[in-house]
């Protein structure tokens, strides 16, 4: 490990917080990942971000048992929308893990030093939705200005800040599936220049009525292997020297990072690039300094639409070779979409630690791979991958 | 073997990889589609000229809202800019994006073969992108039901859309990033390009901020009661508010090596960025403004000066009460009592949301390129919680070697950047970490 070690340290892993399908904490996360099982939908009686009693068994997942409450208590929750309570629940289980904050104080550090950097997607359509309601079906002047905010991108991002107190930077990226793989990107890039001494990382989203009529009407809850979920992951990240002076256990390091578009030869707009994610890969490979021959695990982001996953299916094939080691969580916990690439980067330091995987896509779980590859691909010909380490 | 982390910090220091070791970063090109002149010479005449872009809203309508003055791009025809084929995939969001990066790499001259590849990267910042897209599959959703919805308009709709499309069009397929950052998503993403180039992530970087005018936005504000009547006049002591607007601007950003490389033309260079979050309010600035003066702050000391060598401030300016009274507290404590000129172009524009800064930018380079300070309009009653040196009504001419884009945004973003005439600043600071 001294070898990752320059003059300034690595990127490290400090704490990891996840919501999903399997509940609220990386624990039912990680038990999840062991046990293997495949997506099960939510009955649609436990469905609570919208009735869905008017649809036919809705191919969807919730975050089991999403309570905001026992983390943040029942006081300011009104006029959030589900994608912010997602946020602030799963940024305040980080600053926990990471030990930046005990029982809610912060511990050796201060809120100026620590930042907030989030990948979402569609995260203000559950708002918007409200509003149009109002407004086309009432009047505008009726819509409710406190949750007016709600419809802006970087809002659930912005609360996130309020709740938690983290006044170094916080950006919002909205990069679809990649999202929260760049959302390490651009953590590394303001990590380097000094503007925060860590930054909660991650991403968001959060099932609305909008989002799952919008992948019902194309079709994509009809695939086989592909449920719509929700869900929000984070990872504290923070310079390893940095980490090692306030005492934090570091998980894993981040150790290479790769980004690219590929236009499509024709007008669609929907493009499965195996050439993006391919690209993407070396990039990351070559900047960890790390051979293919070495990854001896890949989180996927394979999720069940098929000319998505045979394009990066074939990418890393033609990257780490046809006997790549292939672990897909989405088909444990569903397609979280701006949250995706967060739940993947932590299944990989949860393998990374000698976690079990209970069910491969291809080849088998190595214990402790000693480098890990992170895949995410996009659906408009834009893909990012990462490695830890 | 070396961390990420560790070559990203010491390109970080050495500037850009593989290049000169120059962490310069030059403005090359600037594309504007506004209210107040599409590209950068209409542009430039307005602002000089002081003319507002505020009329009566056309691109629907307001109701019974009581307000119906905002800042529209009324002769903005996407076909002018693009093909039927970009046209027809795109909302009118991105077709003002594209356009405004059409116009900003014509106007850097750069080539097709010099945008084409991996080291070039476009980040876009937008508030709420395709929300007019959005509202047309909503409105036949809520009225008509699920099977009224436009199966083909869906993959339309996201902010992610946005660098992807201007990446099409150019050609690129190096990073493609949306950076939502509300009222400031300008200045995030130009700082950001900034810092790819600086980092050798990238030797050009496409980047800037689209905005458009749509009817829930509009609500929105009206009912925040944040909405002036009919003008816009920031730092006055009648203020009413805002005026919303909407439009477009790129800047084209390269590496001084690739800049030197093709010969192009420097117009201005990106020095420091300041980054910082209040961590308060959804809506409203903090009212000790103490995030926003740590960022004007930082962007000054990562640019290698100190508050004295700064010549004017393009302000957030919006005209509300609260904003107007924050910024001043800026500038009082960041100068300590010198009275730097400041101006806000949302007296012309309007608030043009996550455009806003990125349109402010290039009235930076405006400055910069002629020394003209451009006017706040409708300015007529000193504020005394507003006293600040404003360009009153006239732009104005001064020393403009050095001069910062203030932004604050929902979220209690606060982003700064500070832009520079070439080669002015002898070092940069850009300090970047140092744990040894």
């Amino acid at each position: 490990m001294t070898a990752l070690r320059g003059a300034y340290g690595s990127m490290a892993v400090t704490g990891m917080s996840v919501l999903s399908a399997a509940g609220m904490g990386k624990d039912l996360f990680f038990a999840a990942l062991v046990k293997g099982e495949p997506t099960r939908p939510s009955p649609v009686q436990d469905l609570h971000a919208f009735d869905a009693a008017a649809y036919d068994a809705p191919n969807i997942v919730e975050v089991k048992g999403f309570d905001p409450t026992v983390l943040l208590g029942d006081k300011g929750l009104r006029t959030l929308d589900r994608i912010t309570k997602l946020l602030i629940v799963a940024a305040r289980m980080c600053l926990h893990d990471a030990g930046f904050k005990v029982d809610g104080q912060w511990q050796k550090s201060e809120p100026t030093k620590v930042g907030f950097v989030c990948s979402n997607a569609y995260g203000s359509l559950e708002a918007i939705t409200e509003l149009d309601r109002v407004a086309l079906l009432e009047d505008a002047r009726y819509i409710n200005p406190a949750k007016f905010p709600n419809t802006v991108s970087n809002s659930a991002a912005g609360y996130v800040s309020i709740w938690e107190d983290l006044r170094a930077l916080n950006v919002s990226v909205s990069n679809g599936n990649p999202g929260a793989l760049d959302a390490v990107g651009i953590a590394e890039v303001h990590l380097a220049s000094g503007r925060a001494d860590a930054l909660i990382t991650g991403g968001g989203e959060a099932m609305c009525e909008a989002l799952f009529l919008a992948f019902k009407k194309l079709g994509a809850l009809r695939s086989p292997g592909f449920c719509l979920g929700e869900g929000a992951a984070m990872v504290c990240l923070e310079p390893e020297l940095s980490a090692e002076s306030r005492g934090a256990t570091i998980l894993a390091r981040v150790t290479g990072y790769g980004t690219h578009f590929a236009a499509p030869k024709d007008d669609a707009l929907l493009h499965p690039s195996e050439e993006a994610m391919g690209t993407a890969i070396e990039q990351a490979l070559e900047s960890a300094d790390v051979s293919a021959k070495d990854v001896d695990l890949v989180i996927s982001g394979l999720s069940g639409l098929a000319p998505f996953d045979a394009a990066e299916l074939g990418a890393i094939h033609g990257s780490i070779g046809r006997t790549a080691n292939i672990f897909a969580p989405k088909k444990l916990v569903g397609e979280s979409l701006g949250a995706s690439g967060a739940l993947a980067l932590v299944a990989a330091v949860h393998a990374r630690n000698g976690g079990g995987l209970g069910r491969m896509e291809a080849g088998h779980a190595v214990s402790r791979p000693r480098h890990v590859l992170v895949t995410s691909l996009g659906y408009y010909g834009n893909a990012s991958a990462l490695v830890t380490s | 073997m070396t961390g990420l982390y560790t070559r990203v910090v010491q390109s970080y220091r050495q500037g850009s990889a593989g290049a000169t070791g120059s962490p310069r970063v030059f403005i090359t090109g600037v594309g504007v589609i506004s209210s107040i002149g599409i590209g950068k010479q209409a542009f430039y005449a307005s602002l000089r000229a002081g003319r507002t872009g505020l009329s009566k809203l056309g691109a629907f309508a307001a109701g019974d809202l009581g307000r119906d003055i905002a800042g529209e791009v009324k002769d903005f025809r996407a076909e002018d800019h693009m093909t039927h084929a970009e046209a027809r995939n795109a909302g009118r969001c991105a077709h003002m994006a594209v356009a405004a990066a059409r116009l900003a790499t014509k106007d850097a001259a750069i080539s097709d073969a010099a945008l084409g590849g991996p080291r070039v990267a476009v980040v876009m910042g937008t508030t709420m992108g395709e929300g007019a897209l959005l509202g047309d599959l909503e409105g036949a959703w809520i009225k008509s039901g699920e099977g009224a919805i436009n199966r083909a308009d869906i993959p339309r709709y996201g902010s992610t859309l946005l660098p992807i499309h201007v990446a099409r069009a150019l050609g690129v397929s190096g990073l493609v990033s949306t950076l939502p950052a509300a009222c400031a998503a300008g200045n995030y993403a130009i700082g950001f390009g900034a810092d790819l180039i600086r980092m050798g992530r990238a030797d050009v970087v496409v980047c800037g901020a689209a905005e458009l005018l749509q009817e829930l936005q509009f609500a929105g504000f009206v009912r925040l009661a944040a909405m002036a009547k009919e003008r816009c006049r920031p730092f006055d002591k009648n203020r009413e508010g805002l005026i919303l607007g909407e439009g477009a601007a790129v800047l084209v950003l390269e590496s001084e090596a690739h800049a030197v490389r093709r010969n192009a033309a420097a117009q201005a260079e990106v020095l420091g960025m300041g980054l910082t979050c209040d961590g308060y309010h959804i809506t409203r600035p903090h009212p000790d403004a103490a995030g926003s003066i740590e960022a004007m702050r930082q962007a000054i000391a990562r640019s290698g000066i100190t508050p004295d060598a700064v010549d004017f401030v393009n302000a957030h300016g919006t005209g509300t009460k609260a904003n107007d009274v924050a910024e001043t507290k800026v500038m009082h404590d960041v100068f300590a009592g010198r009275r730097v000129p400041i101006s806000s172009m949302k007296s012309m524009l309007g608030h043009c949301m996550g455009a806003a800064s990125a349109l402010e930018a290039a009235g930076c380079v405006f400055t910069l390129e002629t020394g003209v300070y451009p006017p706040t309009i409708g300015f007529e009653t000193p504020d005394p919680e507003c006293d600040v040196d404003v360009v009153a009504n006239v732009a104005r001419e001064g020393k403009a070697d050095i001069i910062l884009n203030n932004s604050l945004a929902f979220g209690g973003y606060n982003a700064v950047t500070c832009f520079s005439r070439p080669y002015k600043v002898p070092e940069l600071g850009l300090p970047a970490r140092d744990l040894s």
